[in-house]
C-alpha cells in the first residue's frame, strides 16, 4: 500500500493552507475526500440528476436505480443480512435520533433504564435524555477504568434487571478506546437486553460485519467515511425496523393516505421520508469503492502503525500527557500541555498548518470525568503519514517555546 | 496572521497569573458566562458602592489564554468606574477586538489603551474573538442584573 499514492486521491492536499501543506489531524471530527467522491456528486448533479422514487420518466429510473444500489453496496461492506435493514439518515445523530425516538414510542416504558458509557459523545446521550423527560426512562453510565476503556466486567456490573437497552460507542472519539461490542452484545442479548451502537469513529477504522456482532442497530456517519456530509445510515435488524413505527411523516414513506387513516410503506421507505440526500447517497457509493479499493485490513494496519508511532513520539515530550492508553486503541490522540490551553495549542498549531481539535469533542461527561475542561484531539486516517506526526510534534514544541515551558 | 501580536508576552503573563481571579467578598452583582462550543466559562463579580462606583471585579472560571487575560484585565481597569463608564469601556473594546484601529473612549487612561490593545491582535483570529468578548458581555449582563447564562456569540 503506497500512502503517497492514496493522498493524491485527496484533491484537498494540493492545496497550499495558509501558505502551509495541510497536516490533516482531524479525521475523527470528519475527513477529507477522495477525488472520485467529489466528482461523482459533480457528475450526477450535471448530468444524471432527477428526484429518486417517485417519477416514471428515464432520469427518475436511473437515479432510483443509482440510489439503490448504494444501500446494496453498504449492505455487502457491513455484511447486514438484508438490503433491507439499511435505511439513509442525513446523520449518524438523525440515526440514533430514530432509534431513541421509535424505541420510545413503543417499546421503552417508564422506570426502564438505559445504560450508556461516560465515553458517549452527546448524540449517544441527548436523545436518551429527551426519553428519560418525556417517559421517565433511567440513564446509567458505564464507567471508564484508568485507561480510558470500558469493559465488559463494567458493563455486567452495571446491568440491572431493569436494564431493556445498552447504547455504546464502538470507538471512542477521545481516548480511542475499542469497546468489545460482540462481547457486550452476547452478555446483553442473553439477559433480552437490545444493543445500540453509535458506530461514527467504528465505521470508518473498523472491519465492520453486521452479522458477527449481532447488535440491534448500527450508526454510521458518512462524512467521517470519506464520503458526503449530510448523510448517515441506520442499521436495524429488519425485525425491528418492521415492528417498531415510523420516525418522520411526509412523503415516500406512506402506503396509502384517507382522510381517516394512513397506512405506511415497506421497508426501507417507511423510515426515510421526504426528498433525501440523493447526490450524497448516490456518491457515498464511490466512498465505499475507495475504501474497497484499498482494504480495511490495511486501513487498520496503517491507522495502527500511526497511533503507535505517534503514541511514543507524544509520550516523550515532557509536558504533553496524552489522555488515556487503552490496549485496543483506535486513530486518536488526546491530549493535554500542562500550562496550555487547548484552544491556544489548536492555533497555534494551525500557524503551521497542523489541523487539529480542541474543545470538549461533544464528551463533557468524559471531561468532567477527567476534570479538565477541554483536551487537543490529533486523529487519523488512511492519508496520514508518521511525517504529519513528526510534524505534529515538532508544532507542540513550537507551542511550548511560545508558552516559555 | 501573526502569532506574536496574539501572543504578546502581556496576555501570556495575565493568563498564567491572572489578577483579580477570586470572589470578591459582598459582591452585589454578578452573571455567569459560557461558551458551550469549547467548555470556556466564567463567572463575573462586582461590587457597587453607594455612589454606583465599581469598587471591586473579580471573577472565577477557566479558559484559554486569551479569555482568562482579557478577564484579568478587565477586572483591572474596571475597578474605579461607574456603570455607565464601564457599559462605554465595553463597547469601545468590543469595538476594537472586531474591527476598530484604535480604542476611542475618554475613560481609559493612555496606559489602559496601552493594556487593552494587547489584544487587538484577537482581531486576525476570528474563531478566538469569542475567547476574548465572553467575560466583557458577561460583566455587562452582571450590571444589567441578568438572571440567564451569557452564551458567546462569534
Amino acid at each position: 500500500m503506497n500512502i503517497d499514492q492514496i493522498k493524491k486521491e485527496f484533491p484537498i492536499f494540493d492545496e497550499k493552507i495558509q501558505n502551509n501543506d495541510l497536516v490533516y489531524l482531524d479525521s475523527a471530527n470528519s475527513s477529507q475526500k477522495p477525488k472520485i467522491v467529489v466528482d461523482r456528486i459533480n457528475e450526477f448533479y450535471t448530468k444524471q440528476f432527477s428526484n429518486v422514487g417517485r417519477s416514471v420518466h428515464y432520469l427518475a429510473v436511473a437515479a432510483t436505480n443509482l440510489y439503490e444500489n448504494t444501500r446494496s453496496s453498504v449492505q455487502k461492506y457491513i455484511n447486514a443480512k438484508d438490503k433491507n435493514e439499511i435505511v439513509f439518515t442525513k446523520g449518524a445523530t438523525e440515526a440514533l435520533n430514530l432509534v431513541a425516538n421509535t424505541l420510545g414510542q413503543s417499546y421503552l416504558q417508564e422506570g426502564d433504564e438505559v445504560l450508556i458509557t461516560e465515553l458517549e459523545h452527546h448524540s449517544n446521550y441527548v436523545p436518551w435524555h429527551f426519553l428519560r423527560k418525556s417517559k421517565n426512562i433511567k440513564i446509567n453510565f458505564a464507567e471508564i477504568n484508568e485507561e480510558g476503556e470500558i469493559t465488559l466486567e463494567e458493563i455486567e456490573k452495571k446491568i440491572t434487571p431493569k436494564t431493556k437497552l445498552i447504547s455504546i460507542t464502538h470507538l471512542s472519539n477521545v481516548t480511542g478506546a475499542i469497546l468489545p461490542v460482540k462481547e457486550i452484545t452476547q452478555l446483553a442479548h442473553s439477559k433480552g437486553i437490545i444493543v445500540v451502537v453509535d458506530g461514527c469513529q467504528g465505521a470508518p477504522h473498523l472491519k465492520l460485519d453486521m452479522q458477527d456482532l449481532e447488535c440491534d442497530f448500527y450508526a454510521i456517519s458518512c462524512h467521517k467515511m470519506y464520503g458526503p456530509t449530510g448523510l448517515g445510515v441506520l442499521y436495524g435488524k429488519k425485525k425491528w425496523l418492521e415492528e417498531l413505527p415510523p420516525y418522520q411523516g411526509g412523503g415516500g414513506m406512506i402506503n396509502e393516505v384517507k382522510k381517516d387513516k394512513i397506512s405506511y410503506g415497506e421497508l426501507p421507505n417507511k423510515y426515510e421520508a421526504g426528498t433525501m440526500a440523493t447526490a450524497q447517497v448516490i456518491a457515498f457509493d464511490q466512498s465505499i469503492k475507495f475504501l474497497e479499493s484499498i482494504g480495511i485490513e490495511n486501513v487498520m494496519k496503517h491507522e495502527a502503525d500511526l497511533v503507535e508511532y505517534g503514541q511514543e513520539l507524544l509520550q516523550k515530550n515532557n509536558s504533553v500527557k496524552l489522555i488515556g492508553n487503552p490496549k485496543n486503541k483506535g486513530g486518536v490522540l488526546s491530549f493535554t500541555i500542562e500550562g496550555v490551553h487547548p484552544h491556544d495549542i489548536a492555533t497555534i498549531l494551525d500557524e503551521d498548518g497542523v489541523a487539529i481539535r480542541a474543545g470538549h469533542h461533544c464528551c463533557q461527561i468524559l471531561h468532567d470525568k477527567l476534570n479538565i475542561p477541554a483536551s487537543a484531539r490529533a486523529s487519523v486516517g488512511i492519508y496520514n503519514t508518521k511525517e504529519d506526526l513528526d510534524q505534529l510534534n515538532q508544532s507542540i514544541n513550537n507551542c511550548k517555546k511560545i508558552f516559555n515551558l | 496572521m501573526n502569532l506574536k501580536e496574539l501572543y504578546q508576552e502581556i496576555i501570556l503573563e495575565h493568563g498564567k497569573n491572572p489578577r483579580n481571579l477570586r470572589k470578591t467578598e459582598g459582591f452585589n452583582k454578578d452573571a455567569k458566562g459560557n461558551n458551550p462550543l469549547c467548555g470556556d466559562n466564567v463567572h463575573v463579580y462586582l461590587k457597587l458602592n453607594g455612589q454606583k462606583i465599581v469598587e471591586d471585579a473579580s471573577f472565577e472560571g477557566s479558559g484559554c489564554a486569551i479569555s482568562m487575560a482579557s478577564a484579568s484585565i478587565m477586572t483591572d481597569l474596571i475597578k474605579g468606574k461607574n456603570e455607565h463608564e464601564a457599559k462605554e469601556i465595553v463597547e469601545d473594546f468590543l469595538g476594537m477586538i472586531k474591527e476598530n484601529p484604535e480604542l476611542k473612549s475618554e475613560y481609559l487612561s493612555k496606559d489602559e489603551k496601552t493594556k487593552l490593545m494587547c489584544l487587538s491582535g484577537v482581531k486576525q483570529y476570528p474563531m478566538r474573538v469569542k475567547c476574548a468578548t465572553l467575560s466583557w458581555h458577561t460583566m455587562v449582563s452582571a450590571f444589567d442584573e441578568k438572571k440567564e447564562e451569557v452564551k458567546t456569540e462569534n
